[in-house]
């Protein structure tokens, strides 16, 4: 059993705002005193530019960089920490796949397939990938678990398919995909498998190796770390394959007047300098999360959505989007309340000092394909208690009443 | 918390003047808010230059609806010229509510509406 008010006391995020009530660490986790002051650290005694000077406050710098990418490594178990490239984000994570990877390696009528509970970061870069190769997109459609089914991958999947991109939990559904399974699927089809871990990563223990993905997208941010860093996971024998798309300092080995040899990986996909006190910042933050325990964190979050989706069901009006229950989700539950608008509720609710997302969070196709407007959604994190489920029950109802 | 709008804003909301639709109307005009996906279903009657009668349906949120409302209102026995003169402004004062950024586009989502469909009527 975690300690959430000792934990809740590491977060000076509710020290300074008495009366928040955040449930909305999906969009963007807090983060502890111990991450925040990491950064003041570098600032205030370690900065210099990284792998550029060779003395000594350069190369301190420099060593917290690389301590920080096997930090990374370890905590998702890659082989090898020169398979993680930091990045400011998942975002960039995907786009970085997009058109260093796939746009070099797609031919005409080679297909690529995504999921319809994708997050826009995981549409659009293939979308343009597609406009610029030739490549056809196609889209795997969930069912009302926030699940694809059997029958649906068979449908899509075939020797036509070179790349498969999918979330490893849905910020909508919070649906936890079975990613070990999909590779092993993917594979067969000589795909590749890419996955958006923004929503996982900050839940779940992840291993890459296990999971035997091809690359793993996410950010720092949900994390507990600063917002601008990221990281993409990428298996070595294809980031042999990829050509940088940002090209600048620090990713080369030589520029002459007439030609360049870039450096190796990671750094040829770091053009320019790196958001080092992000990345030493996430170092923290990781320390931080397996101080605690990934599986604690876990436990906490599953015994929050099984008395939150307990709480929900007993509301006469609320629907709950994607029927799947707490063990199958990563800490979140999606609503609406039949009849009256989300933006309403959530004007409301944010009144009471409840902060959570109402909206299309970024999966407008979703929605589309499920028919749906605009829903709520309540997510939530080693720091959240059920006192603040119980404040957001509580004053869901009488937004209920209060727009009757 | 009961305050958090006007109780005579909450009437409006419950049961809306303008809501529904025209059975013969001049021009109607579908406008979405791409922020949250709500839409409003427009139809104007004009004869002779002045809007004789309105009405707004679609899905909508409270801010939207109050928006919708109050400006018909507002707009109904004005001629065109006048009811091109309605800016974002002017709304805002109409229903006097207190809004965040991203609520202003849902209490201006019909009079964006109008304004298109004024132009659209007169080409």
């Amino acid at each position: 059993m975690l300690d959430i008010l000792k934990i809740k006391s590491n977060f000076p995020i509710f020290f300074n705002n008495k009366k928040l009530v955040y449930l909305d660490s999906a969009a963007t986790s807090h983060k502890p005193q111990v991450v925040i002051d990491r950064i003041s650290q570098f600032y205030s005694s370690e900065n210099a530019n990284v792998h550029r000077g060779i003395y000594d406050l350069s190369e301190r710098a420099s060593e917290a960089y690389d301590a920080a990418r096997k930090k990374v490594a370890m905590f998702i178990n890659a082989k090898n920490s020169r398979e993680i490239i930091f990045t400011k984000g998942t975002t960039e994570s995907l786009n970085l796949v997009a058109y260093s990877y796939a746009s070099n390696v797609l031919k005409k009528n080679d297909e690529i397939l995504v999921s319809d509970f994708e997050h826009h970061s995981n549409f659009l870069p293939w979308q343009d990938v597609c406009k610029k190769t030739g490549a056809i997109l196609r889209v795997l459609e969930s069912d009302k678990f926030g699940r694809i089914t059997k029958n649906e991958w068979q449908k899509k999947l075939s020797t036509k398919t070179k790349i498969v991109s999918i979330a490893h939990a849905s910020n909508v559904f919070g649906t936890i995909s079975n990613i070990k399974k999909i590779a092993e699927t993917v594979h067969q089809f000589g795909a590749v498998l890419v996955v958006d871990g923004a929503q996982a990563i900050p839940h779940l223990k992840v291993d890459v190796q296990d999971l035997n993905c091809d690359f793993y997208a996410f950010s720092g941010h949900k994390m507990l770390a600063p917002m601008g860093i990221g990281v993409l996971y990428a298996k070595d024998k294809l980031l042999d394959l990829m050509q940088p798309y940002q090209l600048g300092g620090g990713m080369i080995e030589s520029v002459s007047m007439k030609e360049t040899l870039f450096a190796q990986y990671p750094e040829k996909f770091e053009a320019g300098t790196p958001n080092v006190e992000g990345a030493i910042a996430l170092d923290k933050a990781i320390d931080y999360l397996l101080d605690i325990g990934m599986d604690e964190i876990r436990e906490h979050e599953i015994e929050l959505s099984k008395y939150l989706l307990d709480g929900l069901n007993k509301i006469s009006r609320i629907k709950i989007f994607g029927e799947i229950g707490a063990e199958g989700r990563t800490g979140l539950v999606s609503f609406y309340v039949e009849g009256v608008h989300s933006h309403d509720i959530s004007d409301y609710l944010s009144k009471s000092g409840l902060a959570l997302r109402s909206g299309f969070h970024c999966a407008m196709p979703l929605h589309q394909s499920h028919r749906c407007g605009a829903t709520l959604r309540a997510s939530y994190y080693l720091y959240n208690q059920k006192e603040d489920l119980d404040f957001l029950l509580i004053n869901l109802k009488k937004a209920i009443n209060y727009y009757g | 918390m009961d305050d958090l709008y006007r109780s005579e804003l909450m009437e409006v909301y419950k049961d809306p003047t303008y809501k529904g639709n025209l059975t013969y109307p001049s021009i109607v005009l579908d406008k979405t808010n791409t922020f949250c996906g709500d839409h409003v279903h427009l139809s104007l009657l004009i004869e002779k230059g002045v809007i004789k009668d309105a009405k707004f349906d679609g899905e909508m949120c409270f801010v939207s609806i109050i928006g919708a409302d109050f400006l018909l209102e507002e707009i109904i026995g004005k001629n065109i010229e006048d009811a091109k003169k309605i800016d974002q402004e002017k709304v805002l004062k109409l229903i006097n509510l207190n809004l965040t950024t991203s609520r202003i586009a849902c209490a201006t989502l019909t009079l964006k509406a109008l304004q298109e469909a004024l132009d659209k009527y007169e080409k």
